[in-house]
């Protein structure tokens, strides 16, 4: 066979010894790799990570509220990057253990406290301490810093407040001749009235997302029930979450929620609401301008339970720094930055969580949604977290929301076919294994 | 009558392609010595060390502790294990996923085959039909799964309107446990069947028409020339294509996770999803990670049957 080779080519040996060399650097790189803490944070930028917390422009509005931080001498820039929610837990938990995660981010309500768990949090005392001292700290809503707080410090600073408020859509009621609910008693009369002329009476997506979960939390958190006693020890089998589960299983076996519910999934839901379909049901603030319809989609007051009682759910959302930063200093910086700066995000119109600053809600950008200021006035002092009727937050909350005992849960809810002791027992025991 | 198909299998035995190349390594390297040998598989080696086993031995080590993706947390032996073997989670999860691939192989491999055939046979437009019947397999799985979540997720979706319309009541398949489950067989079986027809248009062009004539004039049947002639003939191409959609469908992540996210309650759940769940969701690397090696073991036993199954039908 002829050769094709140039006569220059390299010959066995030859190859066998660069092969050799490619495949020992190869190895030693490899090895280096998240060796180095100012390497893996991106060299000298702090790496923020953010949510879609917001309508479709809010990335945009975020990436520049980022970009547009200045570092004083000697501090590091800073890098955005956004993460979707889909599957953010494996996102960030494989980023922090391979030492490529963010310096700073954004997250999940329970998120900073997992990680702090697992030792990767960054405290933020001294940066509550210079609020303190330039008063910024007395400006955050009440209990919003006090959630973040552990006995080992401060794992996060709160930027936003996800309170699940109930909506009605105003010409659907008017059309059955209906008024805004006010009780459980009349959201089952509504509801029905509704689906009976081909709406879906009450809206709840049991299938991907954590919208079904947090809807059924907040109507056992609304009867004064909840997953924990004030001691902080789950406490699911009881009378009061039984009734708020009797209730929806009655609205389902009316035929109040649409069939679909047990799979379907957040964005179908919405959906549904921006086709005019849905008549009542929980939602984040500023749903209204989700689905486009700030005048017809309107927040109810908190409802009255069968037992009278008022109560509901919400998530206090956090900027957390982490200890893999190029610099403490720098992370700090920044968030303190972010903070004080993040009003735009609300002047602009695109966040869907209410602030944690006060100052921002007395901004005329953001009372111009009528609905803003009924649920900082409403809603937000009447609501509890997760851990109601507990108040302490930690690590195992970040298993239970969003996980899949609180999935499975609604699910067989709003299947409607199995008592509520036996649905709330399998709770537990699911939510037990989960976080032992 | 079966007799005298049986007389035409020895020619279509060809196995000399087999010996060849044996003989030919043989000649090429009489006395190389062992370490040259050595150093030649050494970059090999190397990279799959780092590639595969130093990630399977560090999986191991997770197993093994009761720590988190972060922190190794401390030593339990095999409690991790034990734990998810005595869950039922995780054999109902089993249990779906010995469905979905039973489903999955012989459901793409019963559609593949029979299409294959129909190629065979003289129709017109073959070659568009066959690319539009690649389609299921090409398109990425994320578009089919939003294709079919669009047709079926909710109660306005056109598939449950069409069956409401024609009386069927409310059929939201994804919300029954059953329905979720034949759906998404029925889903994996649609993405693989271009694959299984692949395989075995491959296998069955290898085939000499000629002795489908010889057993014409033996007097054979369709059925019997299907039975005896030709599933026998490409008996190990098929066995390969089995094993390969077994590991698919085994190892098939997005397709449940997409449609049904395991639900509801559970009731898709397969080993791959439900270890995604325990590491991600509950935070149980350890079970998680246990739930994989199980599955894995589970999958190397049909592997290994399989692959037996391959040498017999070479053998024979």
């Amino acid at each position: 066979m002829k050769n094709i080779l140039p006569p220059t080519a390299m010959s066995r040996r030859g190859f066998l010894a660069l092969t050799g060399a490619v495949t020992l650097t190869a190895s030693v790189s490899a090895c280096a790799v998240g060796g180095g803490n100012a390497s893996a944070s991106g060299g000298s930028t702090v790496k923020f990570w953010d949510m879609p917390w917001g309508d479709k422009n809010y990335t945009d509005a975020a990436q520049s509220l980022a970009q547009a931080y200045k570092p004083g001498d000697g501090m590091p820039g800073v890098s955005y990057q956004q993460v979707n929610w889909d599957g953010f837990n494996q996102t960030f938990s494989s980023a922090i253990a391979s030492n490529t995660g963010p310096a700073v981010s954004t997250g999940g309500g329970f998120q900073a406290f997992q990680f702090a768990k697992q030792g990767a949090i960054a405290y933020a005392d001294n940066l509550i301490d210079s609020f303190k001292k330039d008063g910024t700290y007395d400006d955050f809503l009440p209990h919003t810093l006090d959630a973040m707080k552990t006995s080992d410090g401060y794992v996060g600073i709160p930027w936003n407040l996800d309170v699940q408020v109930f909506w009605y859509r105003k010409s659907i009621l008017d059309q059955i001749g209906a008024t805004p609910p006010q009780s459980w008693d009349d959201v089952l009369d509504v509801a029905k009235k509704a689906s009976a002329k081909g709406y879906v009476g009450f809206g709840i997506s049991g299938g991907s997302g954590n919208y079904g979960p947090m809807a059924v939390l907040s109507l056992m958190i609304n009867n004064g029930g909840g997953l924990f006693n004030s001691n902080g020890d789950l406490d699911v089998v009881n009378d009061r979450n039984a009734e708020a589960v009797d209730f929806l299983t009655e609205l389902v076996k009316q035929g109040a929620v649409d069939p679909g519910s047990v799979s379907m999934k957040d964005d179908d839901l919405t959906t549904l609401w921006t086709n005019k379909k849905v008549a009542l049901g929980f939602q984040s603030p500023a749903f209204n301008n989700v689905v486009g319809d700030e005048k017809d989609v309107l927040v109810t007051d908190p409802l009255k339970s069968r037992r009278g009682e008022v109560g509901g759910l919400y998530y206090v959302n956090n900027i957390m720094m982490y200890k893999n930063t190029p610099s403490q200093a720098g992370s700090e910086a920044f968030t303190s930055y972010y903070i004080k700066n993040m009003k735009t995000l609300w002047q602009k119109g695109v966040m869907q969580g209410l602030p944690a600053l006060k100052s921002i809600t007395e901004l005329p950008e953001f009372k111009a949604n009528a609905q803003n200021t009924a649920v900082v006035e409403k809603w937000q002092p009447i609501c509890k977290t997760t851990a109601a009727q507990s108040s302490a937050l930690t690590a195992k909350l970040a298993t239970i929301d969003g996980g899949q005992a609180m999935t499975d849960f609604c699910q067989t809810v709003l299947a409607g076919k199995t008592p509520s002791k036996t649905i709330l027992t399998k709770l537990e025991s699911d939510i037990k294994a989960a976080i032992s | 009558m079966s007799t005298s198909v049986r007389r035409t299998e020895p020619p279509l035995t060809v196995r000399t392609p087999t010996h060849e190349p044996r003989n030919r390594r043989r000649r090429s390297s009489p006395g190389r010595a062992p370490a040259t040998k050595l150093f030649l598989i050494l970059p090999s080696v190397v990279i799959l060390i780092l590639t595969n086993a130093y990630p399977i031995a560090y999986a191991a080590f997770q197993a093994l502790h009761n720590g988190s993706l972060i922190s190794p947390g401390e030593f339990v032996g095999v409690d991790n294990f034990a734990k998810v073997l005595a869950d039922p989670a995780f054999w109902r999860a089993a249990g779906f996923t010995a469905v979905f691939a039973v489903a999955g192989v012989f459901g793409s491999w019963i559609i593949g085959i029979a299409i294959a055939l129909l190629l065979r046979t003289r129709i017109p437009a073959k070659g568009l039909l066959k690319t539009i019947l690649l389609l299921p397999w090409v398109v990425p799985i994320v578009v089919s799964a939003m294709s079919w979540n669009w047709l079926i997720g909710t109660s306005s979706s056109p598939v449950p309107t069409i069956f409401h319309a024609l009386g069927f009541g409310d059929a939201i398949f994804l919300s029954d446990p059953l329905g979720a489950q034949i759906t998404v067989c029925l889903f994996e079986i649609w993405v693989n069947f271009p694959f299984m027809m692949l395989m075995m248009s491959a296998a069955l062009s290898s085939v000499d028409e000629s002795i489908y004539e010889a057993a014409k004039i033996d007097g054979a049947s369709a059925r019997q020339q299907f039975r005896y002639m030709t599933l026998p003939i490409i008996a190990k191409p098929t066995y390969i294509s089995w094993v390969l959609m077994a590991i698919f469908c085994v190892n098939d992540f997005p397709t449940v996770y997409l449609l049904t996210h395991g639900g509801p309650v559970g009731a898709t759940n397969t080993l791959v999803v439900l270890a995604y769940k325990t590491v991600f969701q509950n935070f149980q690397t350890g079970p998680g990670v246990a739930i994989a090696f199980l599955m894995t073991l589970a999958l190397a036993i049909v592997a290994v049957l399989l692959f037996r199954q391959i040498r017999k039908s070479t053998s024979q």
